[in-house]
Parts: structure tokens; sequence; C-alpha cells
């Protein structure tokens, strides 16, 4: 696909995404999915230096707070719409990745990355001294309630979202664009091996500062209409340790060589942070994130896109079949209900009462039992289908109790669609094709006898 | 007729050792030469110090009447001045087509002042694989190559920038005797079509099939320089080889 077809796609699709949430028509939806869509920004926008380039940036919280602080300085000086305080926030945090980029690009590996860990603390510092942006005290951004667009009026919190969601189909377009050209080649010599990249005739120091700047960019930008979405910034949150951990964990988690990646990673940690935050806490978020990170660079070091293609091309090297398809959408399946298993049981942990703790602890036999299932099909493990035919069967009668304990019309959707899943998943596993390769390779057998 | 790189005074240290001390050399266009020392006498050292790794601190480099001293290494490759890393260095994470497509993107057209279009940069990509003999390899990844498949790969990455002048840094260490020759047999037919080589080897074999002319050097010093079965006679040669 061109990048003008691909753009327009993306942005249809983030026009679609905007008018379900609508459709829902519930607030906070917006709120939490304004969350996860900054983190696609970030991630991406990370990505573009971490992933392609191979340099790992401690800063993003610096460049996401120095758009955060742009805005902030023009509404107390000039306000401006939100749009133009986006291509300013781009400017001065493109700039500062510029001169950062400059200073810095001759420390490679570990060097590099503390070095943009001090460039956040000296911008924070500078920050907390500024008086006229609030200092150490904050400042307060109040937003009207609406916004009267072509004489319709639109909820402010609505508009935000569906600038963040344009914005976040911009960044995907750009890293794709990088990712097919001239450029991207040229950043992944460079995360190879910059000696052989400059023998080649690859101008390492320009692309790294084009890397450097763009990346910075998009960081500003996710920012840039932040204090209007949360109303109050001051400089600990906005500079926040989250950010900078987060924007790192969610490419390493989705995978830092493909545009998806990063989008993959940043929806799903995501949205699993924004539901921890309502059913546990919004303290728990980082324990659960640095977990998932250890996790994932433990068993798949290359991430989710990673692990899926070393699948592939053990169970369908020449192009994706049905029985690939079929088995990458049952192991997605079985980690993403893994991974919400573990957060919900976590969070009945926290209830005193019993019974609520032996489902709890119940809930996290099943939650481990779904996500080594999912590993091991993905890894084509002999002893898996036996394992996720188990959690899938587990499932069945759990659905059932579900449905018998709250009857409305919602709950018999939602867990009879499990038990119709769960019954498909029993019987795709059981079929040939799909023992086959899972039964140890003949060579194998050879072997032992 | 002035010579396609002119090398004057060259000189390297690193802290208080002289890693190259005064070089002289001159390499005609169209010369096939080697480069031959014993280890630690700072062959590769002027490899660097030619391509732009290392920055010389005395002396000068010229190249096609154009001085290179202070340019950068991606440069120099692009006016014509390609090297192959001792140790192979491939891209890893790309393909063996795709890693000729590197310098065919970024080193070619700045000489050529025009981007290859796709299917120009196939053909070349293609051609190239064909004339190292790494067809079947074109979608391998580096690490499933074998060793003279790697060195291959590594020369024809050099190859790709299109160089006037190309320097071999020791591409058939550790290789069999056959593809040893194999090797030797490619650098040739890469000097007929017209580019000037620099060989440096270990293998004697190698270079004196190879080599028009033949420079040594010990410890940091040219101390012969002529036909090949003239300089391995050489008293003073023989006398860094092996020892009084």
């Amino acid at each position: 696909m061109r990048t003008p077809v691909f753009l327009a796609v993306a942005l249809a699709t983030a026009l679609l995404v905007f008018a379900l949430t609508r459709a829902i028509g519930n607030d906070y939806l917006f709120f939490a999915g304004y969350i996860v869509i900054q983190f696609i920004v970030l991630s991406t926008a990370w990505n573009i230096l971490g992933g392609y380039c191979g340099y790992v940036n401690f800063g993003t919280a610096a460049f996401f707070a120095l758009g955060a602080y742009t805005s902030v300085f023009f509404h107390k000086t000039y306000p401006l719409p939100i749009p133009v305080l986006l291509a300013v926030a781009a400017g001065v945090s493109g700039l500062v990745g510029l001169g950062t980029g400059y200073l810095t690009l001759r420390l490679r590996g570990a060097f590099f990355s503390i070095a943009t860990l001090a460039m956040a603390v000296v911008l924070q510092t500078f920050v907390v001294n500024w008086n006229y942006v609030g200092g150490s005290r904050g400042a307060y951004v109040i937003r009207p309630n609406e916004l009267d667009v072509f004489g319709y009026p639109i909820d402010y919190i609505q508009y935000l979202f569906l600038i963040m969601i344009l914005l976040a189909a911009v960044a995907l377009t750009i890293a794709r664009a990088i990712e097919h050209s001239k450029l991207g080649y040229g950043f992944a010599t460079i995360r190879d091996d910059e000696l052989a990249a400059e023998a080649s005739g690859v101008p390492t120091l320009k692309l790294k500062l084009i890397a450097t700047t763009l990346s910075g960019a998009l960081m500003g930008m996710a920012g840039a209409p932040f204090p209007y979405y949360i109303g109050y910034v001051e400089p600990a949150s906005t500079f926040g340790l989250p950010y900078a951990v987060n924007s790192i964990a969610m490419p390493l988690i989705g995978g830092t060589t493909v545009w998806f990646g990063p989008l993959i990673g940043s929806i799903l940690l995501g949205t699993l942070t924004q539901i921890a935050t309502v059913t546990i806490s919004s303290a728990v978020n980082l324990l659960l994130v640095g977990a998932l990170l250890v996790g994932f660079v433990i068993v798949a070091p290359s991430g989710l896109v990673g692990l899926i293609q070393q699948f592939l091309r053990v169970a369908s090297p020449a192009r994706p079949d049905a029985r690939s398809i079929g088995l990458i959408a049952l192991a997605a399946f079985g980690f993403v209900v893994g991974v919400l298993e573990v957060v919900f049981s976590l969070a009945a942990l926290t209830a005193p009462d019993s019974t609520e703790l032996a489902t709890a602890t119940a809930g996290l036999v099943l939650a481990a039992l779904w996500i080594v299932s999912a590993y091991g099909l993905m890894t084509v493990q002999g002893w898996s289908p036996i394992i996720a035919t188990l959690a899938f069967a587990l499932s069945i009668p759990i659905a059932a109790l579900h449905i018998w304990l709250d009857r409305t019309q919602f709950n018999i959707a939602l867990w009879g669609a499990c038990i119709v899943i769960a019954i498909v998943a029993i019987a795709f596993l059981r079929r040939r094709r799909v023992q086959q390769l899972y039964a140890p390779r003949l060579g194998e057998q050879e072997a032992l006898a | 007729m002035t010579a396609l790189l002119q090398v004057k005074g060259l000189g390297k240290r690193f802290g208080g050792f002289v890693a190259l001390d005064g070089i002289d050399l001159d390499v005609a266009e169209g010369q096939r030469l080697g480069l031959i020392g014993p280890n630690g006498s700072g062959k590769s050292t002027l490899v660097n110090c030619l391509c732009g790794t290392l920055a010389n601190e005395t002396g000068s480099v010229t190249f096609e009447g154009r001085k290179l001293d202070g340019l950068q290494a991606h440069t120099r490759t692009r006016l014509g001045l390609a090297r192959s890393f001792q140790l192979p260095r491939p891209f890893v994470s790309m393909t063996v087509a795709a890693n000729l497509k590197v310098p065919l993107l970024y080193a070619v057209p700045t000489r050529e002042h025009h981007s290859l279009t796709a299917a120009e940069t196939d053909d070349r990509c293609a051609e190239l694989l064909s004339l190292v003999g790494l067809v079947d390899c074109a979608h391998k990844y580096p690490r499933d190559l074998t060793q003279v498949d790697m060195r291959k790969l590594e020369l024809a990455r050099a190859m790709a920038a299109e160089p006037k002048l190309l320097i071999a840094d020791e591409a058939m260490a550790g290789l069999s005797h056959s593809e040893v020759g194999d090797i030797v047999a490619l650098l040739i037919r890469l000097n007929e079509r017209g580019t000037t080589v620099i060989l440096i080897e270990h293998i004697m074999r190698a270079v004196m099939n190879f080599s028009q002319r033949l420079v040594v050097l010990v410890s940091g010093k040219k101390i012969a320089d002529g036909r090949p079965d003239d300089v391995i006679r050489d008293p003073e040669v023989e006398r860094a080889y092996l020892g009084q």
C-alpha cells in the first residue's frame, strides 16, 4: 500500500473509532481512550529512535512535558487553538530533540540512555524554577466545556480525543513510511552496525539527528493537548517516570521492528492499565507494566510480533494458511483472557471476603493456564494443545456459572460468546493438521528410538 | 599521470605507541596492490586512516586529486573509496539482498547524481549476487551463511558502492585452499572491470597470485615496495618475518 492510501485508511479508521466511541455514549470511555491513544503516539515516537535506530531514550517524559508546557505557556500569554499548539509543540520539541541529539549521539548504548535521563532532569529543574508556567506549584488550564464546530457544539473531551486519535493515525503513517523507505534502511544499518553503515555510505550522524528530531517532535505533539485534558499540570507528574517506562515497555512488548508493534503494545498495555486503574488502583499500573516487561524480556525478547513471526516461520513458511491464522487467533484470545484474568483476580484479592479470596486464587491459576497455553501454542510446544484444550474446557462451566448468576442480556451475550468460542477452539485443536504441527518431528522420533 | 590514491607522510599514534610513521604510497589507477606485514604492523590502521574510520594526525591522503583529510567515512565511500572489514560486519537484521541495497541506496546515487529506481536497484543487486555467487542466499539472513559466503557478502557490499578503489582487509582469513582461490579470482575479475584493488592478506599464495605490486609494512613503516618477486627476496623483509 502506498503511503497516501495508508494515511487515508488510517485517518478513516481513526474517525470510525471516534464515531463508535460516540455511539457508545459514555464520557468515561473518552477519558480512558485518550490516555491509551496518547501512548500509541508516544510509543510510536519512541520506536522511531529506539526501535529503528537502536538508541534507547529514557527521556520521553521530558519531550512530552515540553509539549505540555508549551501549551501552558501559550495558554497564559496568547491562547491558541489546539491544532496550532500541536504544530508549535512539534517545533519546540523537535528543536530540543535535534539539540540533544547533537550533544549526545556520540554516546552509544547505555551512555546515550543515561544522557537522555539527565536531559529530563535538567528540563524538569528548569520548569520547576520557571514561575511563569507555575513552577513546582503547577498551573491550572481551564478548558471550555464545549467547542463550537461550524455551529455544531462538540464536547471538549471528545474534541481532544478526536485530535489525539488523528495524531496517532499520522504518527503511525510516518513510522510505516520510514520503514519502507531509504531512511528505514539507513536506520536499520545504524541499529545493526554503525561502522559498517558509514563504510556503506550511510551518513549516520545525519540520520540519527533526523530520528531524534522526528521522535522528539511527535512526543511533544502528544503532550500539547495534555494540559487541556487534565486541567492541572505540575512538573513531578508531567515529567513522571510512567511516561518513560510505558513508552519503552509498549514497543518492547509489541515488537520494535515494525510500525504495528508499538500499536499492539500500547493498545494492550494502555487498556490493561486503564482497567487496573478502575478495578484496583492507579498505583498498581506501573507494577503491572513492569511485571509484563520483565516477563517479555525473558520469554519473548522480540515482542508479540516477533513471537508470531517466529511461529509463522515454523508453521507456514511460505504464506500464512488457515491453520496458522487460527492458532494465532486462539493464542491471542488466550493471552488477552489470561492477562485480563490476572487484573481482575488481583482486584478481587484486595477484598477482605474469604470467598472472593478463593475465587481470586482460582482465577490466578486459570490465568496462568491461559498464558502458558498461549505461549506454548506460539512456540510450538508438544504439550500446548492439551493445556489449551484444558483452559478452554474449564472456561465453559465458568461462563455458564456467570450466566446463571447474572441473567442480564449483556452478560448472556458476553459469556454465551465465550462458550461458543471455547467449543470452536476445542474442535479446532483436535483437528489432525493441528495435531500434526505439535506432534514430535519424525527426525526427533527416530533420534529418540 | 597522477596516481588515483596518494598518501604522503601519513602518521598515527595511539598514546605513546606509534602505529603509522610517515607512510608514503601512490597507487595508480587499475593497479592490484598487495599489502603485507606481520601482526601489529599497522595494516588495518592504515586502512582505517584511508577510509576515515580513524583520523590521521600527520600527513595527507589524496584521492583523485582531492584531499580527503577531515572527511567522514561515508563521504569517502561516496567518492569511490570502499573497504571490506577484516571481521565481516554484515547488517544482521537484513537479508543478504537488503545488505547490498544499502550502498546502492546511499553511496551510488551521490556520484550518479540521481537515485536509482527500484528496478535498477534490484537489477544491480542481482548482478552483484551472481558476480560473487550468492544468488541462492539472496533471501537468507547473515547468521545462516557459511564463513566463506559471509566473506563474499562482505566483499559484495563493498563492491555495491561501485568504488574506484576497493580495499579488501584480510578477506580470506580462515578460508580453505579452494575458497581462497575463489576469492582471489573474484577480486581479479573485479579489477579487470576497472576497479583498483588493495589487498591486505597474510596468505602468501593469495598475495603472490593477486598482486602486481607488493608493499610491506613493519612497525608502522613501509620497508619495501615493488614487484612481488623482488620484494619477498628483500633481506629486510625476510628479517621482519623470520627474524635474524
